[in-house]
């Protein structure tokens, strides 16, 4: 079983897939930080759990690790390279092909196939548009969809699932952030479904930072971090008092 | 095969079917209705002028010079007011005219109409400026009973050499009119087609047209069963309805013999080409208010393309932020969106022209049918293509609101779990 270490404690690596350094977010200028972490690091192929009550921050982070929304303060690398000193079509780009993304709610295309939505994220990469439609099939049959031209729509939850974690592979990413994946799903299934999500990317070498309010799958991961909400904060600080 | 931009577009608008169809229709209706008034506009009143002729002049006894035109050039309806024989001769000789022709309208051959004229309206009058008559097949008639056919009228009507027809005494489809049956014309030549009204029309002389008239008189006086030949003609059965007259060259001539008809109360006298054209210049002012009306039209269609992408924009913002997360910039779903406004544009347009060539098809054949205009409702290729241009243009234009939408999508709030 791994070990669960903090992040903060790890030497930094400039090979690493995600490096966290004095990040500090806050919704407003002068608001109290909804975000602080001083360090926090993940190496290639290594798989790290977020946990957190509601509104301590964990899906703003992943946003911000995205790229998606910029932080107060510090700085985010991925394979070395720091997401928000790149500006528009050089970050969208640049996250691409390097984040995968897996949501709770898949937010797979409609109307599409599944494998039309494999092919969506392999526009946006540096993998030759020739073997796009090769490399889609192989990752669709490798998580176990036997009809990747059927409409993701049709598909049942479980392979929509499945479906959602090979487009966030696609790219061959250097991270992949997983946000509530077992969120809307039962125990078992939520086992299958982080089976797949943490053997899909162990097989690509990819790092793996997943966000989840749920404590018990938090053994599974290399790394665990519990993200604090500003509420939990200010209780702490009264109860200190 | 690779996914690219195209393909989510189009899958797109496939998802939107019902959507995106009712959008290209209504871009496709105002494209038709612009195209089909702008190349009509120009067509019809060449056609007017072509079908003119050679004719300096049109003089009849009608109320004014557009009817005159109207009855005696384009078979609208028949004259009301005759000329007498004598009337015509006294005419002619008062007059330097180059030539004249005499022309009697007011019988009928199923709908098509029957002028009875004499040898002179194939060889002094043109039907186009510049273009002789000419004859497809037979003769021109040189004897009472015969017709030759107008190109139109022979096809439509099936009719071929040496065909027997009897015709009616009247207008196409009036009151009152009788077939003369007891007697038989028969078809001696058939017509090139000129591309004027009188493609639709038969020909004969005026003595056959006049025996019929004279019969019915005669009729009237000796009951049925007589006969009646050229023999039995009386001054009031020969009258004519209008005169094709021509002074040639001599410009000067032609001045001073329209002053001189015009002041005369007896008789109505019209330069059919500017008749025409003042036709057109009072159409005119309605077409300036159907153009408008077309390209009010066009606008709406551009409001409809912006109302259908805006509100597709509601649906589809979760589309756009997932493929903000996959790696498309802001400017490309820009452009995504820009380039379903130009395809809606693009096909809207092509279906338009479609429309618009059909459009022309019907009312070339209604107004040869019900007025005797051929008109040839046809702009150049490079038209065409620039209406089409114009369309995708506008098109965009309304996609600019839904693809500032578009851009402006917050990948984060678009992608929030619904509470």
């Amino acid at each position: 079983m791994p070990q669960n270490i903090p992040f903060g404690v790890q030497t930094p690596d400039p090979q690493s897939a995600l490096r966290i350094k004095s990040l500090v977010h806050r919704y407003q200028r002068g608001d109290h930080p909804v975000i602080q972490i001083d360090d926090l690091t993940l190496q290639s192929g290594e798989q790290g759990v977020l946990t957190g009550s509601s509104g301590s921050g964990k899906s703003t982070l992943l946003n911000l690790i995205a790229g998606l929304m910029d932080p107060s303060e510090g700085t985010i690398e991925i394979a070395g390279t720091n997401i928000h000193a790149l500006r528009g079509p050089g970050r969208d780009r640049f996250r691409g092909r390097s984040v995968g993304m897996v949501f709770q709610t898949h937010h797979l295309l409609t109307g599409f196939s599944a494998l039309e939505n494999v092919l969506a994220a392999l526009m946006f990469s540096d993998i030759p548009r020739a073997d796009h439609r090769d490399r889609g099939r192989e990752l669709l049959d490798t998580l176990g969809i036997p009809t990747p031209d059927q409409r993701v729509e049709r598909l049942s939850i479980g392979q929509q699932q499945r479906v959602a974690i090979a487009r966030a592979l696609a790219c061959k990413p250097a991270l992949v952030l997983a946000d509530e994946p077992t969120a809307s799903l039962d125990p078992d299934n939520a086992q299958v479904a982080l089976d797949l999500l943490q053997d899909a990317c162990r097989a690509s070498n990819a790092a793996l930072l997943c966000v989840t309010h749920d404590h018990r799958f938090v053994d599974r991961f290399d790394r665990h971090e519990h993200l604090i909400s500003p509420l939990e904060q200010l209780q702490g600080a009264l109860e200190g008092a | 095969m690779s996914m690219s931009d195209w393909n989510i577009v189009t899958r797109s608008m496939r998802t939107r079917t019902f959507s995106s169809i009712v959008t290209i229709l209504s871009v496709a209706i105002a494209v038709g209705l612009v195209t089909l008034l702008i190349s009509m506009r120009d067509a019809g009143e060449n056609s007017f002028k072509r079908g003119t002729g050679n004719v300096q002049m049109l003089i009849s006894k009608e109320a004014g010079p557009l009817p005159s035109v109207l009855n005696s050039m384009f078979y609208a309806s028949p004259p009301t007011t005759p000329i007498t024989w004598g009337q015509y001769l006294e005419l002619k000789r008062s007059y330097p005219f180059a030539w004249t022709v005499p022309t009697q309208l007011g019988d009928s051959y199923m709908d098509a109409p029957v002028m009875g004229t004499d040898g002179s309206f194939f060889t002094d009058f043109e039907p186009a400026l510049g273009s002789k008559w000419e004859l497809a097949t037979g003769a021109y008639f040189d004897a009472p009973f015969q017709v030759v056919v107008g190109a139109d009228a022979s096809a439509r009507l099936g009719l071929d050499l040496g065909d027997s027809v009897a015709l009616e005494h009247g207008a196409p489809r009036s009151e009152g009119g009788h077939v003369h049956d007891e007697f038989n014309f028969e078809v001696v030549g058939i017509l090139e087609p000129t591309g004027t009204a009188h493609d639709r029309a038969l020909f004969t002389s005026l003595e056959s047209s006049w025996i019929i008239h004279a019969h019915d008189r005669r009729e009237a006086i000796f009951g049925h069963g007589i006969t009646t030949g050229i023999n039995d003609l009386l001054d009031e059965d020969m009258k004519i309805t209008g005169v094709y007259a021509s002074l040639g060259e001599r410009k000067g001539a032609l001045v001073q013999v329209l002053s001189a008809l015009l002041r005369d109360p007896n008789w109505t006298v019209a330069s059919p080409a500017d008749t025409v054209g003042n036709l057109f210049s009072i159409v005119s002012n309605i077409d300036q208010v159907l153009l408008a009306m077309a390209i009010a039209v066009m606008l709406s269609s551009g409001v409809s393309i912006l109302l259908a992408l805006y509100n597709s924009m509601e649906q589809r913002r979760k589309q756009i932020a997932v493929l903000r997360v996959l790696g498309a910039s802001r400017k490309r779903v820009f452009s995504m969106v820009l380039t379903e406004s130009a395809i809606i544009g693009l096909l809207g347009g092509a279906l338009g022209i479609a429309l618009s060539i059909l459009g022309g098809v019907i009312v070339t054949n209604v107004l040869a049918q019900r007025v005797g205009i051929v008109i040839e409702p046809a702009l150049p290729l490079d038209g065409y293509l620039m209406i089409v241009l114009a369309s995708v243009a506008l098109s965009c234009v309304a996609g600019v609101l839904p693809a500032i939408v578009a851009y402006r999508t917050s990948v984060v709030r678009a992608l929030r779990p619904a509470m």
